[in-house]
C-alpha cells in the first residue's frame, strides 16, 4: 500500500524545522523532566494495597467465603484473598495547537513551538500511551496520529506544518472534531482508557456560548479538556485586561451595549494562562491535579 | 445566519481633553461595527451622561464603512489587532446620521 503524503501541507522546509525543534528541545530539556516526573505523580493510579478474592489460594482468608465453604462440604474452596496489582492506565493525549494568524500578531509563535516540545517530549518520557498533535485554525488537522510513535523527526515533521497564517479561529470546529477524533480512537485503548486534550492558543476566540455546550458535551463523553492560553510575551497587553462588547436584550426587547471581562465569559472550565514556558510545567500540574481530585470527588 | 464575527481593537487619541481618554487595553468587539456603534463604545467606558460623537481613524485613514469592509478593502482577517484613534467628530449631526 502506497504511503500518501500530503506534500502542500508541509509550510516549512524540512531543515528548518529540524533546526526549530533542536532548538526546542534545548530550551526545554530540563522542563520536560520535571513536568514528567509531576504528570507520572498525577496520572498514573495509586498502588493498590486493596486485597481482593476469590483465590484458592492467597494471603488472608475472605472470611464471608468461609460458611458457604463448610457448608459445601469444602468443596466451594476460593476463600483467598490477594494482594492484585492494578492495571496500567492507559492515556491518550491530544495537543492541539492554534495555527491562526492571531498568534503571531500577538508574538505566541515561539511559546507555542516550546509548548508543543516540552508537552510531547514529557508524555514521550511518561510512556503513558496514545500521542497526538493537531493544528487549527479555519479547520482542525491531524498532524500526528495516535497511532504514531513520537521521535525527534516526528517533531521536526510537526513544525513543519505550522506557519501560523489561518484567517480564522474556529474553536467549535475543533472542539466538534476532536470529540470524533477521540471516539474513534477509543477502540485503540483498554477499558480504562483516559482522554485528554492541551489546547495551546492565545485564547481569542468567538462564540463562547456555543463553544461551552460542546465542552460539556466533550465532558459527558470523559474527553477532558485543557486550555492553556499563551499570553502575549513582548506586547504590552494582556488578555487578562481584555474586554468583550456584547449586545444584550433589555426587558423590552432593545439591544443594551455591555463590556465585560473577556475571560469571565471564557468557555472553558479549566484553564491557565501562561507568559513564559517556565511557567507551563507547574500550571498544567496544577490544573490536572484539579481536575483528578474533583473526579475523586464525584 | 448573522456573522458573530469578532476582532481584537484598542482605542488611542490625540485629544487634550484628558477626560476624553480610556485606557488602551484590548476589547473584543464585532466587526459589523461602523463609526455610530464604535462611538457608543468610546462614550461608554467614557461613562459620558451626553454622549460625544467621535470619529475613528485606523492609520491616519477615516473609517467610513464597517470594520468588516474595512478589513476587506486592506485584505485582512478578523485575527488582526486594529488600533483605533479616535477624535472629536467635526462633522454636523445631520451628515453624522447618514452613517
Ligand atoms: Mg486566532
Amino acid at each position: 500500500k502506497p504511503e500518501v503524503i500530503d506534500r502542500d501541507e508541509d509550510v516549512v522546509d524540512i531543515e528548518k524545522a529540524r533546526e526549530l525543534w533542536r532548538k526546542s528541545e534545548l530550551e526545554t530539556q530540563d522542563l520536560a523532566a520535571s513536568l514528567c516526573e509531576q504528570l507520572r505523580l498525577i496520572l498514573e493510579p495509586t498502588l493498590s494495597t486493596k486485597l481482593k478474592g476469590d483465590y484458592k489460594t492467597g494471603k488472608r482468608l475472605n472470611m464471608k467465603r468461609i460458611i458457604s465453604y463448610i457448608a459445601s462440604d469444602f468443596r466451594k474452596d476460593k476463600i483467598w484473598l490477594r494482594r492484585t496489582k492494578p492495571s496500567k492506565r492507559q492515556y491518550q493525549i491530544m495537543i492541539a495547537v492554534d495555527d491562526s494568524k492571531s498568534m503571531s500578531e500577538s508574538k505566541s509563535v515561539d511559546l507555542a513551538f516550546q509548548s508543543i516540545c516540552l508537552v510531547s517530549k514529557a508524555l514521550t518520557q511518561l510512556e503513558s500511551g496514545g500521542l497526538s498533535i493537531v493544528k487549527f485554525g479555519e479547520d482542525t488537522k491531524v498532524v500526528h496520529p495516535f497511532e504514531k510513535a513520537f521521535s525527534a523527526e516526528s517533531g521536526a515533521k510537526i513544525f513543519q506544518k505550522f506557519d501560523f497564517q489561518q484567517t480564522r479561529t474556529d474553536i467549535k470546529k475543533l472542539v466538534r472534531e476532536s470529540i470524533d477524533i477521540f471516539n474513534n480512537a477509543r477502540t485503540l485503548g483498554n477499558a480504562d482508557l483516559w482522554q485528554l486534550q492541551i489546547i495551546i492558543s492565545d485564547g481569542v476566540c468567538e462564540d463562547h456560548a456555543t463553544i461551552q455546550k460542546l465542552v460539556r458535551r466533550a465532558r459527558e463523553e470523559k474527553i477532558m479538556l485543557v486550555f492553556v492560553i499563551i499570553d502575549g510575551i513582548n506586547s504590552d497587553e494582556s488578555i487578562m485586561d481584555m474586554s468583550q462588547v456584547k449586545y444584550l436584550p433589555d426587558a423590552n426587547g432593545n439591544m443594551v451595549l455591555k463590556v465585560d471581562k473577556y475571560l469571565d465569559s471564557f468557555p472553558f472550565e479549566f484553564y491557565v494562562v501562561v507568559h513564559d514556558i517556565t511557567e507551563l510545567p507547574k500550571m498544567l500540574s496544577l490544573i490536572l491535579r484539579q481536575y483528578f481530585s474533583e473526579l475523586a470527588s464525584n | 445566519m448573522e456573522d458573530k464575527s469578532q476582532i481584537k481593537i484598542k482605542f488611542i487619541t490625540r485629544e487634550d481633553n484628558q477626560d476624553l481618554h480610556v485606557d488602551d487595553k484590548p476589547l473584543y468587539v464585532p466587526i459589523s461595527l461602523k463609526r455610530y456603534g464604535l462611538s457608543e463604545i468610546v462614550n461608554h467606558l467614557l461613562e459620558t451622561e451626553v454622549p460625544v460623537p467621535f470619529d475613528f481613524l485606523i492609520n491616519g485613514t477615516l473609517l467610513t464603512t464597517s470594520i468588516e469592509e474595512y478589513l476587506k478593502e486592506q485584505a485582512l482577517s478578523s485575527e488582526a489587532f486594529l488600533t483605533l484613534e479616535y477624535t472629536r467628530s467635526v462633522l454636523p449631526p445631520s451628515y453624522l446620521a447618514s452613517f
